[in-house]
């Protein structure tokens, strides 16, 4: 009897380790893969709508105010094709790529998912992930979006993304600020370098026209050097820039620092915000400019206390002869492989994107949108907001840049990547500028290397 | 002179105040919390104080919203419960029926199972997750109305640290009552039940606890297995508006928090003297 319990009780705890650790060899998803082959195949042969009860699910994440818009674009695809229902699933972007990422390997994302760019290049290597969209051009009216955009979301050929709306980098002021210095935001180089000089002598030492973090800093270095060289800063996976050149970006960073344009990063850290539109030197205009993502816009002036205000700024001029900076596919969205009707699920992206009664509901949720006649469509009817919309205009008719997906890698942008040490060690003191460039380069040239 | 009356009130004083001092550095971030709730988001940023200068009501007021109806506050809180306490009752009864087996009885391979049972303690979570997944989707558990991928494991003691827990208290647990038991008639199964549960009892509450506060605040789990809105426990309901990109209230999330935790605060305080025994469980051999 105690034999037979000790074996009961070993089992089940051999069990118990098997559960826990996952360790026998897992199945492959070949259930999900089979039960949705066979409509699948039926459908897409012909392309046509199917005939009878359809049921979609669609993904994203956001945050209330996008939740709600979706939701409600969603209700009135539904109510103008009463065959189909669409199950919805959305959350915040914190866990969200690992959650999609998990369900696009294991082939339960839903059917029409919301991406982030670099989606279509970390999870679909094989091109098993999603589907390429040129096959339902009939469904999704292509002609809407601009040829470069939907290059940049084309792999191996395959477009696997529609892009919904593109983002850059662009100035934001503090006009409030630059009243009290008594001087206009700057428009050229040589205006900020005074205006670092003004600050400090009017308004006093805490005040700067500009603050930047790490990442600002590299994105603000990228455009510069374009703006200067005329030449994107990665080409057919090989860094475009030599040493040289890398070192005078980044003396030119140095140069905003002495000039007292800049803060420190010493000066940036230590005002233990994690970002700019949590840091009270920003809410208060002490720090009275940042170069920021065109769709952040509402978010950094939200941040002001009351009675600044906030204004879109030009690119400056005087870094060079071209229109540096990039553009990038700020989300997109996809239609897994595991979708079981891949033509209806082209009928909703369209539907979202690109027709009016869609289009009115989702508005700028997404960003402004990219497709033309949304976006006439949006500005016709006043639904954008005026500043975003502003400085996504600015953005479009400036960048002519292309963004290397691999510039985003978590190796470079993270925290403790490379762009954080280069930036910080040559803000600190620790590298010169030829060891900070070395260092940049090196760590650039693995990135790409590895993709 | 200062008599012997006297030098104990003072030491006393100051026993006190380095206490009090000391007590309310530890709760002064709840206390923080509760008051940021009324704080606007540059308030919240700017200062550590705990007086908001311009209370809002906004927070709560905003904290009911309910995604049209497919979500709200208290049915995620449901939610959360609906799974949080089969979880709870399998895990005692696992981890208690594996813990006697490895505490009580000797057997072929006990001291491997036991070492590779240990080793599972150090796996991270993370590692698991895509094996699991993939294992838990053939099963068809996830996205299961009833919480299949987050209960059912727990059902094959997967806790290893509850395990062992109980397993060590075990030890203090003199082996004479269970013979006692079988001389009495006990089987294995009634010692367990009639005698080593009812001294293991500080030692099951407190892995109930543990379980239930882990249960309650896990994020990953949920956010994998389940995908409905309707089916969001409270852990995701928080973060459902923290909108990276065009910002957020934060004094509506920290209410829908402050309000969230306060079931787990109410079980925590009445479980408490409980709690404490267990946790001090095992470490004196009796």
């Amino acid at each position: 009897m105690k034999k037979f319990l000790a074996l009961a009780l070993s089992v089940c705890l051999t069990a118990a380790v098997v559960i826990g650790c996952g360790s026998t060899p897992a199945p492959a998803p070949s259930q999900a893969a089979s039960a949705a082959s066979t409509p699948a195949a039926a459908s897409a042969a012909g392309l046509q709508p199917a005939d009878g009860p359809v049921e979609l699910s669609l993904s994203w994440w956001g945050g209330d105010a996008r939740h709600e818009a979706t939701q409600k674009a969603v209700d009135a695809f539904t109510t103008k094709y009463p065959n189909i229902t669409v199950k919805t699933n959305y959350g915040a972007w914190t866990g969200w790529e690992d959650t999609m990422s998990t369900a696009l390997y294991a082939g339960t994302a839903q059917d029409v998912d919301q991406v982030n760019w670099n989606w279509i290049f970390n999870y679909d290597n094989d091109g098993k992930t999603f589907v390429d969209l040129n096959t339902l051009s009939d469904y999704i009216d292509l002609t809407q979006f601009n040829e470069a955009a939907l290059a940049q979301c084309t792999v191996n050929g395959r477009l696997t993304a529609i892009p919904v709306a593109m983002t850059g980098r662009i100035f934001y002021w503090n006009q409030t600020t630059f009243d009290e210095a008594g001087i206009a935001t700057p428009t050229t180089f040589d205006e900020l370098l005074a205006a670092g000089e003004t600050f400090k002598t009017k308004l006093g030492e805490e005040y700067y026209p500009l603050a930047m973090n790490q990442l600002d800093r590299m994105i603000f270095m990228v455009w510069a050097l374009e703006c200067e060289y005329g030449k994107d800063w990665v080409v057919d996976g090989k860094l475009n820039y030599s040493q040289a050149e890398i070192e005078d970006g980044l003396a030119l960073i140095s140069q905003l620092e002495e000039a007292h344009v800049i803060p420190t990063m010493e000066k940036v850290l230590g005002d233990g915000a994690e970002s700019f539109d949590k840091n009270p030197k920003w809410m208060e205009g002490k720090y009275a400019g940042i170069f920021e993502w065109d769709s952040s816009a509402t978010k950094m002036q939200a941040a002001l206390n009351e009675g600044q205000e906030f204004v879109v700024g030009e690119f400056l001029t005087g870094f060079g002869d071209y229109k540096g900076g990039f553009t990038k596919v700020s989300l997109g969205f996809s239609i897994a492989e595991s979708a079981e009707y891949p033509v209806e699920s082209a009928m909703l992206i369209n539907f979202l994107l690109n027709e009016e009664e869609g289009v009115k509901l989702m508005a700028s949720e997404r960003g402004i949108p990219l497709s033309k006649v949304a976006l006439q469509i949006c500005t016709d009817n006043d639904l954008l907001n005026p500043i975003v919309a502003e400085a996504n205009g600015k953005v479009l008719a400036w960048c002519e840049y292309n963004l290397d997906p691999t510039f985003e890698d978590a190796k470079l942008k993270s925290t403790d990547g490379v762009y954080y040490d280069v930036m910080d060690g040559l803000s600190y003191g620790d590298y010169d500028l030829a060891e900070a460039a070395s260092i940049l380069i090196e760590g650039i040239e693995a990135t790409l290397a590895a993709a | 002179m200062i008599g012997v009356k006297a030098r104990n009130r003072i030491s006393t004083f100051f026993k006190y105040f380095v206490l009090i001092v000391v007590g309310f550095i530890m709760v002064y971030p709840l206390l923080w919390m509760v008051s940021a709730t009324f704080k606007s988001n540059n308030e919240i940023f700017s200062g550590i104080g705990l007086i908001p200068q311009n209370p809002t009501l906004d927070g709560y007021r905003n904290a009911m919203n309910d995604y049209g109806g497919d979500i709200n506050l208290l049915r995620s809180m449901l939610n959360t419960y609906s799974y949080v306490i089969p979880k709870v009752i399998f895990t005692i009864l696992s981890s208690a029926i594996t813990a006697y087996g490895f505490g009580r009885f000797d057997f072929k391979g006990k001291r491997i199972l036991f070492a590779v049972m240990l080793s599972t303690l150090f796996l991270p979570q993370v590692v698991l997750n895509v094996p699991q997944y993939l294992l838990y989707n053939t099963f068809g558990w996830v996205d299961s109305p009833w919480y299949l991928a987050l209960i059912i494991p727990t059902l094959f003691a997967v806790d290893t640290y509850f395990v062992f827990m109980l397993v060590q208290f075990m030890r203090g647990i003199p082996k004479e009552l269970d013979e006692a038991a079988q001389i009495d008639g006990c089987n294995t199964f009634q010692t367990l039940v009639k005698v080593i549960a009812p001294m293991l009892k500080p030692a099951l509450v407190s892995c109930a606890l543990f379980q239930f506060m882990w249960s309650s605040n896990d994020f990953m789990g949920p956010l994998l297995y389940v995908n409905t809105p309707a089916k969001y426990p409270a852990a995701i309901f928080v973060k459902l508006s923290m909108d990276a990109d065009n910002g957020f209230a934060w004094n509506r999330v920290l209410a829908i928090s402050l309000i969230s935790i306060i079931p787990s605060l109410i079980v925590f305080f009445a479980a408490q003297n409980q709690f404490i025994e267990g946790i001090s469980a095992g470490s004196v051999k009796g």
